[in-house]
């Protein structure tokens, strides 16, 4: 198997507040909002791993943070064995000719005093990449490629609909010929049918550009469609990673066991399922739970889940290497088994679990 | 289309892309043409500025009069339709007594000079016709200094934020506490009033020999209420730019490897750039009066200026008022043209121009 | 989930609805008709530009200007209301129906609370931020207790409540607006919501609250009146699919409780499946089809439907590729809609006899299912079709008028 493209270990991404020098000056301790707290995961060549989660769990900031669009505070991400923080310069340009992103809001992500020839083109004008003629050109092959016509080009982004805005943000994406493409929820502002020519769309363009994408978003069938293998994050977290598939037929993380339950199926036989997955609100991010992040929510909750935080193991209770999931369930030699469940687990275990 | 080439001279892409966000969308201009129809302010507003450019431009050949000519034989003649009596008293000796003599005369307006003249024989609408320049140049120039220096402060302070943003802006906060003209007095006394005289084009042209062949132009005035009021540019220009550096587009350019300064420039600035209009033209009035009360208090730099005229016409307030008087309304029906289209353009330009349909 | 709904509760009967704007007339909801009964939950699923969220105002006459309900009827089953006016408006009362569009402005405002009530999506801006999530719902409860001490006096709603009082309440600390019991009764109501320790979270603000919390807190102040309708706009588009679980959970919980009906406006068609007994499906302004849950999802007859169902990634079994829908919605200006089927530009089975606006037809035989397609009527028959460019504009490259766009 060759190198994973994209490497990323242990990425942090704290924000301090009561950090201004007026509370230095009176001692007070810098709070941190850990939206990203020790982050890993791998992109394979020529793949979609898709980074799911609710909202605060901290997959945007993941994602940004990995293209150095904010200054990560800690961990390494590796673009093509290269270390992606350490990068200035040369470098750095090279490395944002080959990794673009596309954005969830087709209203914001578009400068709207700018018509879509020059927003598509910008990129080539900021490398310098070319005459202005091929500039031209490129723009309009690009228009062409995601289906829209090239005779509007000079049209301005409050002209286009919310679909066809995506579209130019996609075009724009791909003016570097980039090897690859953060998704940043980028059907989740858009209509049922329009999501789906969008997600069409991207597929397309990765097998013909040979793409490597990362899909974050927070709607799980939109990710068991287009992706190939997923990462669950709770809280700044990976609580699971593995193959979609496995994954959606067989969660092994509490958690992703909850979400995929949660989601309400297109179909008349869901008329009245009564879903009790998980109680409460996800804990506020300033203040995380000690120990398993999802103690505080899981039906399987146990004393040593509150004193412990689980390290992502790999390999399921079914011995699955491709599979990592941070909880100590997957062992069975575990303490947890001897442990007293909290107050608000449900009665184990679940008759198909396990 | 414009040409994304960028080329090696730094300023010569700032001033492209200053004209480009200068310049409004194609969409824009369509919506403002529909709204200027709608408007009879607007229009109202716009021939009152029109007017006066026109009257500042060819000052020359409009005003009947040499307004610096003096001529003491017809001092203090009233305005058409405003003749007037004064009353001469004297006192004669007139065999060993003393006789208080009451002599009425009629001073009569003419056709020579419509508005009246002053108190040194000055005709009062041609001096009104050119004064018309020094207001309007000072007005705008000083409003370009001021927006000039005011929208790169406000940008750089709204777009990096942090310590920068605090160090301009506190100066800011320090030249807003100072009262204008407290400031600009002080500022004329330290640098006196460095007045360029300008040879006017249409008197070196031959075409209106009669008039001034030169043309003042109070040089630190104009500067002194560009620095005084660049404050409310970069207040503007600030939180614009705050608002704008959170939109994604920003961070889209910033992930394809756009410079600070290409973004400031290509999209922080004509993202900002509309209320900044709006505050222009409003500016462009406030120094007006700016001037006006500068030269009024004796700071000007020249003596043919509407504030100039008020000031020397004050003590004629009850006798002569036209002196004071003429200028004066001058003065407003600029500033309340300006007025109007700056209000017009404040709505015309307002959110929802570029936003979505309203509706379902 | 009702068991079995009752009686009609409300008919809509060719309700329209248009907006006046500078640009020109919108036909936000167009020929409108639909009817829900005691106890059930009636969906109405579509997508932006369909005019589900201007339906939804419609019916409780919230539509601001420059909109307003320029035609149809609204019948509600109100007995007491039907005896009250029955002599002045002797055509606005059917039975024990009245049609609230013939009435007043002022009797179909005093139905807001005990009659129809309205959830929204984003909670957040939905209450005011200044004051305390207790003190709001205790203000809807106080405001249903005075109607209701006064029916015939719209007046005593805001009884003691202008301008002159609060100025004297800024000044003096006086008894307030709101009264114990109903503070209390707020309580009551968060409770019944599902809120934990009701009483200190009365006290809290809104920004204090999580967006699931805070959603539940709408749902308390919607229930203040004990409304025999409920319209929930999109109340869970905007919450993680956990929270949406417990909202949803709730709703289901109260209207077993309450036995009132919903009205529940989504795009989500999951979301509908779980909740509704009936849906329409709303394109363009118009019903384009309507019946029982499982005869939508399970013999959709319209194109539309049969579209949006195809263009949703299944969660359970993910198909290669999806199948969307071409083109994108119409901007529902007046000038611009002819007189043909609205989905006939994107529809790939639109046929000739598609030019003309279709009539409803009824599917299979079943009189609770409908269609506005011929082909609930007939099959396809493809030598009638419309060729594929057959509504392409003329776009290409020719002049830079934009497309559609009154020229000035």
């Amino acid at each position: 198997m060759t190198d994973p493209l994209v490497e990323v270990e242990d990425l942090e991404k704290y924000y301090y507040e009561d950090d201004s020098l007026l509370d230095r000056l009176t001692g007070a301790e810098p709070t941190s909002v850990k939206a990203v707290d020790g982050v890993s995961f791998t992109v394979e060549r020529g793949e979609t791993l898709g980074l799911v989660g609710e909202s605060g769990c901290g997959k945007s900031t993941t994602g940004e943070t990995l293209l150095r669009l904010r200054e990560a505070t800690g961990g390494r991400v590796s673009f093509d064995g290269e270390d992606v923080f350490a990068m200035d310069g040369a470098d750095l340009t090279e490395f944002r000719k080959r990794a673009g992103i596309v954005f969830q809001d087709p209203f914001s992500s578009l400068d709207p005093r700018m018509t879509a020839r020059e927003i598509i083109a910008e990129p080539l004008a900021v490398h310098d990449v070319g005459t202005a003629a091929d500039r031209r050109s490129r723009a309009a092959e690009l228009m062409e490629r995601v289906g829209l016509s090239s005779a509007q080009l000079d049209r301005y982004p409050n002209e286009f609909s919310g679909g066809q805005r995506q579209r130019i943000g996609i075009a724009r994406a791909l003016a570097l010929e980039p090897d690859f493409v953060v998704c940043d929820e980028p059907v989740s502002a858009l209509d049922v049918s329009v999501q789906a020519q969008i997600l069409n769309l991207l597929d397309d363009l990765q097998s013909e550009f040979d793409l490597t994408y990362l899909f974050i978003a927070h709607d799980l069938s939109v990710v068991r469609h287009i992706t190939d293998r997923v990462a669950v994050m709770y809280l700044g977290e990976v609580v699971e990673t593995g193959p979609t598939d496995d994954i959606f037929e067989d969660p092994g993380h509490p958690y992703t066991e909850a979400l995929l339950e949660s989601v309400p199926r297109a179909d008349a036989s869901e008329h009245g399922r009564r879903v009790d997955a998980l109680p409460g609100d996800v804990p506020s991010p300033r203040n995380p739970p000690a120990g398993c992040r999802f103690h505080t929510r899981c039906p399987y909750a146990r004393e040593v889940c509150r004193e412990t935080d689980p390290q992502s193991v790999a390999g399921d209770s079914a011995g699955d290497e491709q599979r990592r999931i941070a909880c100590f369930r997957t062992d069975t030699d575990h303490d947890y088994w001897g442990s007293e469940p909290l107050e608000h687990a449900r009665a184990e275990p679940m008759a198909d679990d396990d | 289309m414009v040409d994304l080439d960028p080329l090696p001279f730094v300023s010569n892409e700032t001033l492209t892309r200053i004209r480009e966000a200068l310049t409004p969308s194609p969409r824009t201009v369509r919506n403002l043409r529909k709204e200027l129809r709608q408007s009879g302010l607007a229009k109202l507003g716009i021939a009152l500025i029109v007017g006066v450019l026109l009257m500042a431009a060819f000052a020359p050949v409009l005003a009947p009069h040499n307004p610096t000519n003096q001529n003491l034989d017809e001092n203090q003649l009233p305005p058409l339709g405003f003749d007037r009596q004064t009353t001469n008293t004297t006192s004669e000796m007139v065999n060993g007594s003393i006789t208080i003599v009451n002599q009425t005369s009629w001073v009569n307006s003419t056709v020579e000079h419509p508005l009246g003249t002053d108190s040194l024989g000055r005709d009062m609408l041609s001096r009104t016709i050119y004064g018309a320049r020094t207001s309007l140049i000072v007005g705008i120039v000083g409003t370009s200094i001021a927006a000039l220096f005011g929208v790169t402060v406000g940008l750089l302070a709204g777009y990096y934020s942090g310590r920068i943003d605090d160090v301009l802006m506190r100066s800011a906060d320090v030249m807003l506490a100072f009262p204008s003209l407290v400031l600009a007095v002080a500022l004329v006394g330290l640098i006196g009033t460095a007045s360029v005289r300008v040879p006017d084009p249409f008197v070196l042209a031959g075409l209106t020999p009669n008039m001034p062949e030169t043309f003042t132009l109070p040089g630190t005035v104009i500067i002194v209420v560009g620095l005084v009021n660049w404050v409310w540019f970069a207040r503007v220009s600030r939180s614009e730019a705050l608002s704008v550096r959170s939109e994604e587009y920003i961070k889209a350019a910033r992930s394809v490897g756009a410079s600070d300064r290409h973004i400031v420039l290509r999209h922080v600035l004509p993202n900002s750039i509309t209320p900044i209009i709006v505050l222009a033209t409003i500016q462009v009035a406030a120094i007006i009066l700016l001037e006006s009360a500068l030269a009024f208090l004796g700071f000007s730099g020249t003596t043919l200026s509407w504030g100039f005229d008020i000031a020397q016409g004050r003590q004629y307030l009850s006798t002569s008022w036209w002196i004071a008087t003429v200028p004066g309304l001058a003065i407003v029906v600029t500033v309340v043209g300006i007025n109007l289209l700056g209000d017009w353009l404040r709505d015309a330009l307002d959110p929802g121009i570029e936003g979505e349909g309203g509706g379902p | 989930m009702a068991a079995d709904s009752g009686r009609d509760l409300l008919r809509v009967e060719d309700v329209s609805t248009r907006f006046f704007t500078e640009e020109g007339q919108i036909n936000a909801v167009e020929e409108v008709s639909f009817t829900v009964r005691e106890g059930e939950v009636f969906g109405i699923v579509g997508e932006s530009g369909s005019g589900k969220s201007v339906t939804a105002l419609s019916l409780v006459d919230l539509v601001e200007s420059p909109g307003r309900v320029t035609a149809g009827e609204i019948w509600f089953r109100t007995p007491d209301l039907a005896e009250t006016v029955a002599d002045d408006h002797p055509d606005a009362v059917d039975g024990e129906f009245v049609d609230l569009q013939r009435m007043p402005a002022g009797v179909r405002r005093s139905l807001r609370g005990p009659s129809f009530s309205m959830i929204f999506q984003d909670p957040m801006s939905s209450f005011n931020p200044s004051v305390t999530v207790g003190e709001q719902i205790a203000e809807a409860v106080e405001v249903q207790r005075r109607a209701s001490a006064n029916p015939r006096s719209t007046r005593s709603r805001s009884q003691g409540y202008g301008l002159g009082r609060l100025l004297f309440d800024t000044v003096v600390p006086t008894r307030s607006y709101v009264s114990r019991e109903s503070r209390e009764r707020a309580v009551d109501l968060l409770d019944q919501v599902g809120i934990p320790d009701p009483a200190e979270r009365a006290e809290e603000y809104p920004h204090q609250f999580s967006g699931g919390m805070l959603q539940r807190a709408m749902v308390a102040q919607a229930l203040a009146g004990e409304p025999d309708v409920l319209i929930a706009d999109e109340p869970t588009t905007a919450l993680d699919v956990t929270i949406q679980a417990q909202i949803l959970n709730l709703l289901d919980d109260l209207q077993g409780e309450t036995g009132m009906s919903i009205v529940l406006i989504t795009h989500n068609l999951g979301v509908i499946a779980r909740m509704c007994d009936r849906v329409s499906v709303m394109y363009a302004g118009e019903i384009v089809e309507r019946g029982s849950l499982d005869a939508l999802f399970e013999n959709p007859a319209h194109p539309y439907t049969q579209g949006l169902l195809g263009s949703i990634p299944d969660l359970e079994d993910p198909a290669s590729r999806l199948q969307p829908i071409e083109g994108s919605v119409p901007d529902l200006v007046d000038a611009e809609m002819d007189d043909r089927c609205y989905f006939a530009d994107r529809c790939p089975k639109a046929m000739t006899e598609c030019l003309d606006k279709p009539p409803e037809f009824p599917v299979d035989g079943d009189d609770e299912h409908a269609a506005k397609c011929v082909l609930a009527d007939h099959d396809y028959v493809e030598s009638e079709a419309l060729a594929d460019d057959y509504f392409a504009s003329p776009l290409e490259g020719m002049d830079d008028t934009v497309e559609g766009e009154a020229d000035d």
